[in-house]
């Protein structure tokens, strides 16, 4: 992989989440797409400001929960019927009420590790290195205090001269020019 | 900013009192309690059973209404004690419904005088004296055993007693949760947080004894219908049921007055979504309890317990008892595990509707097994009928009543911090 070298983006600093999404929403409205917005805490309103967009984690957690409910089930009937046929207290050998709480079991555990697993997988992390951590406001203010939108280089309406003075025009704290 | 005025702070209006369209709902209710009741005492007569599924049906009734009354009424202390925003959303819906007790307690009039009193309704009113009863074969030797054994418990005297007292301690509670919320508005801002531990001690003391008493309610009415049958989780799940409906009629409620001033203005995604978790919730607790109930007993397999159970389960019943967990848990568990289907008021009202039918058609699994003609014997008859009418009769008065106490006082509760958040734009957490 070649060395990414130039401007990564430019990332305007904002006291509160108000302002942020305020200069998310018109950034957006402007044609901007590839930019993100990060926040101390999680702000739903900024991710619909820039083009929420629906992520699969939902569908795997889904998908997980299903086949663990699906796994189980079929272990448990498969022993019960099949492979180590037992009469417990007369019952029959297919006995779902029993099944169901293992089953039950699965299913949360298939879903809870496919959530995790599956959230990791699709966000990219862990990540070793960001270029935004170059910034010193970004590593001192974006887990405690600050909200932080940055416009990424790579969008095609991105010029660091008129995209300074778009992001300018929102009276941010600062606005930096961030390296690769 | 003109376009960005949503995230400017909203103000609340000056008229906070009930739109006019609920007087529309006021009457279309009374309609419909006024035909289905005229159809239901038609179909009494018709039925030529003694009145029997009449008096079945009007136990429902009575049981479903009560939940809703009562179980707003255990809502509301629980929403005092865990505060949120959504508290301050539901608290005077809730209150009103509270207020409708007068109209619960003549709904149980019947069932205690015809039911216990002229002994038409429960085994252990109608067979005081065992022995003879079960020489002349009426009933069997476990249920003549279990009515003699719990004599203490289930006689008229207590029934009456307990009834009434229990009656009596929800009025008071009743009483004063509406009396402090109208006080604690007319005081002043400072004060609230005296108001605030007020109605933490009323209601942290109120939710437990709610309980118990709901319990002994449960037992008595429901319950005790087969004398020979007996679960300790029982009134548990009475009260996650009632909590259950409740959130229902209550979100129904909110999304029904959003059209208008002052709902509309306070009224949030965010606050409608975390309603329609705390639905999701009960929604889980609900069959949690179910099926650990029946998963005991179907491990325990004895004798004294299970037949409650085949009576709802033989003769065609596994049918409605299919349908109980596929309207009680499958359908809204399914619909409610989808974000936007929470946010998205049209879709919720759907949960809603299919949430408290379910109430009622569990609650017809639970009563109407425990009659001879009906335990494990699923058939047609005119009488049975009477669950469709005269359950709707009851609750939809129950609905002109409640719609009544809507329109009597603000719909926001203003003395209450939540008050300045609710009507922050949505995102400003900070």
């Amino acid at each position: 992989m070649p060395i990414q070298e130039g401007t990564y983006g430019l990332l305007a600093e904002f006291d509160t989440p108000s302002e942020l999404v305020r200069a998310a929403q018109s950034a957006y409205d402007s044609g901007y797409r590839r930019m993100d917005c990060y926040t101390p805490y999680p702000v739903e309103e900024a991710a619909a400001a820039i083009g929420f967009h629906r992520d699969n984690v939902s569908l795997l957690c889904l998908l997980g929960g299903l086949l663990g409910l699906v796994a189980m089930f079929s272990l448990e009937t498969w022993i019960s019927v099949w492979a180590y046929p037992l009469n417990i207290a007369g019952r029959p050998y297919y006995s779902w009420p029993a099944f169901v709480v293992p089953a039950y079991e699965w299913t949360i555990l298939f879903a809870g590790l496919s959530a995790a697993f599956g959230m990791l997988a699709l966000n990219g992390l862990p990540q070793v290195y960001h270029p935004l951590f170059n910034s010193v406001n970004f590593r001192n203010g974006a887990t405690s205090d600050k909200f932080f939108l940055c416009l990424e280089s790579t969008d095609p309406k991105f010029d660091v001269a008129e995209s300074r003075v778009f992001l300018e025009g929102f009276k941010p704290v600062s606005v930096v020019e961030v390296e690769y | 900013m003109e376009q960005h005025s949503g995230y400017h702070e909203k103000t609340l209006p000056a008229d906070l009192s009930a739109p006019a369209f609920v007087n529309g709902w006021r009457s279309r209710a009374l309609i419909i309690g006024a035909v289905f009741s005229i159809i239901g005492v038609i179909l009494g007569f018709l039925a030529n059973d003694g009145w029997a599924h009449f008096l079945r049906a009007w136990l429902l009734g009575f049981m479903i209404s009560f939940g809703f009354c009562c179980g707003g009424m255990a809502l509301l202390m629980t929403q005092y004690l865990s505060g949120g925003k959504w508290g301050l959303l539901v608290r005077r819906p809730l209150e009103a419904m509270t207020r409708t007790l007068p109209l619960v307690f003549l709904y149980f009039l019947p069932v205690g005088i015809f039911g216990v009193s002229l002994k038409k309704l429960y085994l252990w009113a109608q067979y005081p004296d065992t022995e003879n009863a079960l020489k002349n074969h009426l009933i069997n030797a476990t249920q003549a055993h279990s009515i003699h054994f719990k004599k203490p418990l289930l006689n008229p005297v207590t029934f009456w007693e307990v009834s009434i007292f229990i009656f009596a301690s929800w009025a008071l509670y009743t009483f004063l949760l509406n009396r402090w919320s109208l006080q604690r508005d007319a005081d002043s801002q400072p004060n609230v947080f005296y108001w605030q531990k007020r109605f933490e001690n009323l209601s942290g003391f109120g939710v437990v004894f709610y309980s118990i008493t709901l319990t002994a309610a449960a037992i008595y009415w429901v319950m005790s219908l087969d004398p020979t049958w007996y679960s300790t989780v029982y009134g548990l799940q009475f009260l996650v049921g009632q909590a259950y409906g409740v959130l229902a009629l209550v979100i129904l409620t909110l999304i029904g007055l959003s059209s208008a001033q002052p709902i509309k203005t306070i009224f949030r995604v965010t606050e409608q979504h975390d309603l329609g978790k705390l639905c999701l919730a009960f929604t889980m607790l609900n069959i949690y309890l179910a099926f650990a109930a029946f998963l005991i007993i179907w491990s325990g397999n004895s004798p004294e317990e299970i037949p409650w159970y085949l009576d709802r389960i033989r003769g065609g019943w596994g049918v409605i008892a299919t349908l109980d967990f596929v309207f009680h848990w499958l359908l809204p568990f399914t619909l409610l595990l989808s974000r936007d289907l929470k946010r998205i008021k049209r879709k919720l009202v759907v949960v809603c509707c299919i949430m408290i039918f379910a109430r009622c058609w569990d609650m017809f699994w639970l009563i109407e097994p425990n009659f001879k003609d009906a335990a494990r014997n699923l058939h047609f008859s005119i009488g049975i009928l009477e669950y469709i009418f005269v359950p709707t009769g009851l609750i939809a008065f129950w609905m002109a009543n409640y719609f009544s106490q809507l329109k009597t006082r603000p719909l926001v509760a203003t003395n209450d911090p939540h008050v300045a958040e609710i009507l922050e734009p949505e995102h400003a957490h900070a």
